[in-house]
Formats: structure tokens, sequence, C-alpha cells
């Protein structure tokens, strides 16, 4: 590994996608600020604003660097400079997650107002300290952000791996399908999930476990993507 | 006689459409190799794996005494590859290449590539979606030649150029020759490799039909299209 090449590669991705972030940024912005003091409509626009942020971001990611590379002939660039495949599979992926990561911990704070709890309600009418309450919220958030992470490390995957654009525009069809009808609608109903879901939003020993179950789900795909790119024989 | 600069021994690539076999060929140091083929013979194939763009399933292959896929970085560093089927990015401009590529070789010479800015007529601040394809090719050349390259691995530098482009590249890298060690290059032009090149090979379905000294194979007033014509003939047991 050079971290020196992979650094570069990674500079040279956020330069090319700044345009493109900085609007995904001043949407979340939007996204946060109308959720917050946009009352019952403002919210309920802020918070399709930052799902749409998200999913846009998403988009944007993989058909630029990711997938834009090989379409638009770069990658025989970038892999006739001194670097190994590992190298710019690790930079793909470093700048990838650093490009969603900006926006997305904007927009991921205005979908904490989804959360099952009214915070500050709950906040005034228990007589536990501030911090608890902090950290209660903090911890939702991470789930928030954890579990949009995971759904943005499969579609990744999937574009690294099928290096194909009907096949990654599929698996991110399916998973909003998925989060949208089934995690989101039917899951809850199930009674074990339910209470479970509960726990989540009372910050119990759940959320810990969730944002642990998160992280390792993330670390086994990025393990998965950068196994198979070892394997791959040609690279342009 | 002196070291290969480049060296493949038995190399192959099996594709489901489309396999190289056994492929053996030397680029003695300070010499320049041309390779000639049609579409799809294999010359890409083959310049790639020299560049780590693609694994060969079998064989060696040495540049710089070095084994590629092992010493991969190292031979990058010391390599400089062009190919048409390669784009540089469309909303940078060529100043920003140039940065992006001395920041990553230490051999950069920034005098040489203030030279070859004049000398292909290129303007760095321009965006390189507003250049030409010779431009282009250009752009990629400087890029390749500013890091001032042991190897240079070329993948039809001049298709689709115009005439005055395809002279002006030629007799650039004819001029730079003493600069490095190796040129390899592939070429549908018998011309460009007749002017340029010190061997030949000829690479017909996957497999190298026949490497020499051109002059030894530009006898009878015949240019080079001609006898690669004639060799694919005698191998396919038609008449010459």
């Amino acid at each position: 590994m050079n971290a020196r090449m992979i650094l570069r590669l990674v500079r040279k991705d956020c330069w090319l996608m700044r345009w493109p972030i900085a609007a995904y940024i001043f949407a979340a912005i939007a996204g946060l600020a109308l959720t917050a003091w946009g009352g019952a409509m403002g919210k309920s626009a802020g918070i399709t604003l930052a799902l749409n942020v998200l999913i846009g971001v998403s988009f944007h990611v993989m058909l630029g660097p990711v997938l834009g590379e090989r379409e638009r002939k770069t990658l025989a660039f970038v892999m006739s400079l001194p670097v190994t495949p590992g190298d710019a599979a690790l930079a793909k992926l470093t700048s990838a997650f650093t490009l969603f990561l900006i926006p997305a911990t904007i927009a991921a704070t205005a979908l904490v107002w989804l959360a099952p709890v009214d915070i500050p309600a709950a906040m005034a009418a228990s007589h536990r300290p501030l911090w608890s309450h902090l950290l209660g919220t903090l911890g939702y958030y991470a789930v928030v952000l954890g579990a949009w992470l995971l759904f943005f490390s499969v579609v990744l995957g999937a574009a690294i791996v099928s290096e194909s654009i009907g096949w990654t525009i599929a698996v991110l069809t399916g998973l909003l399908f998925v989060l949208g009808n089934f995690a989101l609608q039917v899951l809850p109903t199930l009674p074990g999930v339910g209470r479970y879901m509960r726990a989540l939003g009372r910050g119990q020993a759940a959320l810990p476990i969730t944002i642990a179950c998160e992280l390792v789900a993330i670390a086994a795909i990025v393990g998965i993507i950068l196994m198979l790119q070892r394997r791959k024989t040609s690279f342009v | 006689m002196s070291e290969a600069a480049i060296q493949l021994r038995g190399v192959c690539k099996r594709y489901p459409h489309f396999s190289l076999r056994g492929i053996n060929l030397d680029v003695p140091d300070g010499t320049v190799l041309g390779l000639i083929g049609p579409n799809g013979a294999g010359k890409s194939t083959l310049l790639r794996i020299l560049m780590g763009l693609v694994r060969a399933d079998s064989g060696r292959v040495t540049v710089l005494g070095r084994e590629m896929p092992a010493a991969e970085r190292w031979i990058k560093a010391r390599a400089g590859f062009v190919s048409e089927d390669m784009a540089l990015y469309g909303a940078a401009t060529l100043a920003w290449h140039m940065q992006l590529v001395s920041d990553m070789y230490e051999g950069w010479d920034p005098a040489l590539a203030s030279d070859l800015v004049d000398r292909f007529h290129l303007d760095p601040s321009q965006p390189v979606r507003g250049l030409s394809r010779g431009q282009h090719v250009k752009a990629m050349l400087l890029l390749a030649m500013a890091r001032r390259a042991d190897v240079l691995i070329l993948d039809e530098p001049t298709a689709g150029l115009d005439p005055v482009v395809r002279h002006e590249i030629l007799m650039l890298l004819a001029a730079t020759r003493s600069q490095r060690r190796a040129l390899i290059f592939s070429s549908h032009y018998g011309d460009d490799v007749a002017t340029l090149a010190d061997n030949v090979a000829f690479v017909h379905g996957g497999s190298l039909i026949a490497h020499a000294p051109v002059g030894q194979l530009l006898v009878g007033g015949r240019s080079l299209e001609q006898v690669f014509l004639a060799q694919v003939a005698v191998l396919e047991g038609r008449a010459a």
C-alpha cells in the first residue's frame, strides 16, 4: 500500500467532484433548516430533501468517480500512474466514502427528527441529566448514519464489483424498495422487532449493539470488495 | 549483447473470444519496436500486459529488469503509457493534469514539460474537453514524456490524427529517442513503424508471426503492410 499515492488519488476525486458535493451540502443544510424550523410542513419537506440528498449523492458518487472512470476512459490513465490495483481500489473506496459522508452527515441530522420519540419533549419530561439525552440522541444519530453508510456500502460494492451502471442502479433501486417498504413498514409491525425499535428509540442497550452490527457489516462489505478486487485481472 | 529493456516469455492471456498465445519478445536497450497487426490481433492486450493494466494468465513479463506485476509500482514509475483508448479528465485543465502527474513522479521535468507545451502549441489553462483529438494525444504524450520515463509504451498513438499532427508526433518521438531506454508502440500505419522503429513485430490472431529488424523486411520496395499481408498469406496457406 502506498499511502502517498492513495491520498493523491483521493484528492483528485474530491477536486473533480467539488461542485456537485457543494450543491449536496447546500441542499442538506437547507433540509436540516427546514426540518428544524419549518413547522410541520417544513419538517416533512426537510426530511424529504434530506432523503433525496442521500439518494442523490449515492447516485452521483457511483456514476462519477466510481463507474465514470471506466465509462470516460480515464481508468487507463489512473492505472498507468505508479499505483497498484489495490492502491487504486483503496483510494476509490476512501474517496467514495468521503464524498458521501460530508453531505450525508448533515442530511442524517435532519433524519434524526424522525426518531420514534420526540427528543426535546422527552428531555423536558424526564428527570435524567442532559448528557444522557445528548448521548442517546448521538447514539440514535449514529444508527441512522450507520444505516445509510451500510446502504451506500452495498451499492458501492455492487458498483465496484460489477462495473456496470445497470447492475448498480438495480441494486440501489432494490435496496430503496426494501428500505422503503420492508424495513420501515413491515419490520416494525413484527412483535419482536417492534419491541427492539422502541428500545432503540429509548436509547437502551439496543443502540450500541445496532451501531456495532452496522460497523461490522460495513467492514465486511469493504473487505469483500477489496478481496474481489484483488482477483481481477483487467483494470481498464 | 545489450540487456533487454522489455522481455516477454511465453505470455498468454485468454478471453472468451480471443487468446494471446505464447508471446516471446525482446526490446533491447536503446531500441524502438513497432507492432503491426489488424484490429483485434492482440496488440493492445500485449501493451496493456506490459503496463500492468491487464494480468497475463501465464508467462513472464520483465520491464527494465523487474517483473510485472511483482514490481508494478516501480515499473510504472519509470514507464509512460499512452493509448488511443485512454482519456484525461474533461473538466480539468492540462495544467491540473500536469500538477497531478508531477506530484506522483520524482523525475518530472518542469522545463521539458514547458518545452513540450510550446512545441505542441498547447494551452495549459484550457479544459481538456475543449481539446481536439490531436491536442488530446499531444497532452497525453506530454504527460508521459515530461516524467522522463525510461520506457514509453504507446498504443496506436497516431490513430485518427491528421497527417500534420501525425508527422509532428513521429518527429518528436524520433528526436527524443536518446532520452529513454526503449519505446514500444503499435500502429496500423506501416510508414510510422518504418520511420520510427528499429525492429518490427507482426501480431496476428493473438500470436507473434514475425519479429525482425525493419531494414531486413523492407526489401524489394515492399511496404511493411505488404510484408505483413504476405506473412499472413503464408501462414494461412494461401499464395504470397
